[in-house]
């Protein structure tokens, strides 16, 4: 028989100590937006609901010194309305405004996305490109984990049964700063991207200084482009350049064939979207 | 399974419940307090018509774990008029023939309260990105579009 318990910690540390307790039967819930569909198709049963929706320290957006810190339970629409990640790292917020629509926005939480962690998942794209590093707790131990390390395979994570990720941080920096995301879906609502693309770019003297790229939805997880990252790095922008990576993205993504698109058309569209995202950070 | 005792307020009444740990928000609102002006639509957070106002914010109430509602507020379509009186954009559905099957009303009505809070003088791009995810079936989003445009500057008593 399906059974569920539920319990709503107050802090952080309450959380740790549950997870170390009741381990695999644990399933945190804040935003619901994914959990719920899974509860009710019986993708998660008998477990124990742990709300942790309402922990303050684990919410809201800083800047300490060189570092935004993001706490993993920030909602979708307080990403949108940050003037420190429009500032600081234009890319997610591109991706925020472009998330689900604006009701789901308001559950829906950065932390959550993460975790869910689909091939398709909007926050994970742009952070991503960002470079971003994951605070992981449990009762035992800390770690930081780069974002690019995180994922697994479709649904997975290093994740353990008794850690949670108590914030994301990335740079302030000019490369930060200097960020385009794409996200092509088959309409505009509510669409899981067919293709999605984070480019962030630093230019000096004309020459490629730094530039990292992520993908959604062309492999079994998000993914950085980091061959045609190297590839480009130290070269002067120009057409020929940028004819050359698109070839080298058609080369590095592994995309499938589903609902949404084939696998050859995730393919190509993944250099049109790379040329589309370098050129509106170049022109 | 072991019910939890929940306390909440619902268009501005106090209520006491008896939950599930997995019961849905939408399905306590339309069984428990037969209030079913909130509709069932998909149960994925994909059609909007199950929009509710939670702590005067739009949320699913199909993505919503009843029990996660303990202490909050809760505004239904039930609870927009004031006694004989329909809220304004109630009205401005109705004149403006943005009832059709009405399936969606309750949601599409609930979003534009939230849109012309935030934003009392929306563009129609405005309004067409803010109400993205109320689906309407009959297609009826020009009139549903000419009735919210129609309220604003005309929420601020409400």
């Amino acid at each position: 028989m399906n059974q569920f318990k539920y319990i709503s910690p107050k802090t952080k540390d309450e959380v740790l100590e549950i997870l170390k307790e009741e381990n695999i039967r644990a399933c945190l819930v804040a935003g619901c937006t994914n959990v719920l569909p899974n509860i009710r198709d019986k993708k998660i049963v008998s477990k124990v609901l742990v709300n942790i929706s309402d922990i303050e320290e684990l919410k809201g957006i800083s800047k300490e010194q060189d570092k935004i810190c993001i706490g993993p339970l920030t909602t979708i629409a307080e990403l949108i309305n940050s003037e420190v990640i429009l500032k600081e790292g234009k890319g997610l917020h591109q991706a925020a405004e472009q998330f689900a629509d604006p009701i789901v926005r308001n559950s829906a939480t950065v932390g959550g996305n993460l975790v869910d962690a689909s091939p398709a998942a909007d926050m994970a794209v742009p952070l991503l490109a960002l470079d971003a590093i994951l605070k992981i707790e449990s009762v035992e131990r800390k770690r930081d984990v780069r974002l690019k390390d995180f994922f697994i395979g479709p649904e997975k994570t290093i994740l353990q049964e008794d850690e949670m990720i108590t914030g994301i941080e990335f740079e302030s920096s000019n490369i930060n700063k200097n960020g385009y995301f794409i996200k092509l879906g088959l309409r505009k609502a509510m669409a899981i991207a067919v293709a999605s693309i984070a480019v962030n770019l630093e230019v000096r003297e004309n020459k490629i200084a730094r530039i990292r790229i992520a993908m959604g939805s062309v492999a079994p997880t998000p993914i950085r482009l980091t061959v045609i990252e190297e590839f480009l790095k130290n070269n002067e922008v120009n057409d020929g350049l940028i004819e050359e990576a698109i070839n080298k993205v058609h080369e590095e993504v592994d995309p499938i064939s589903d609902i949404r698109a084939s696998e050859e058309y995730r393919r190509y569209v993944s250099g049109i979207l790379f040329k589309r995202a370098f050129e509106k950070l170049t022109l | 399974m072991k019910k939890v005792e929940i306390e909440f307020t619902i268009n501005d009444k106090k209520r006491k419940l008896s939950v599930k740990p997995n019961d849905l928000l939408i399905n306590i609102i339309r069984n428990d307090l037969y209030l079913t002006g909130s509709k069932y639509g998909c149960g994925i957070g994909e059609c909007g018509t199950c929009t509710v106002l939670l702590n005067s914010e739009p949320v699913l109430s199909c993505l919503t774990l009843a029990i996660t509602v303990d202490g909050k507020e809760i505004t239904t379509i039930e609870g927009l008029d004031r006694g004989d009186e329909l809220h304004p954009l109630q009205k401005a559905f109705l004149k403006n023939g943005a009832v059709q099957c009405g399936f969606c009303t309750p949601g599409m009505i609930l979003t534009a309260t939230a849109l012309l809070k935030e934003n009392p003088n929306p563009t129609e791009d405005e309004i067409r990105e803010y109400m993205r995810g109320n689906l309407c079936r009959c297609t009826g989003y020009n009139q549903i579009i000419t009735a919210i445009k129609s309220c604003e500057n005309k929420l601020k008593t409400s």
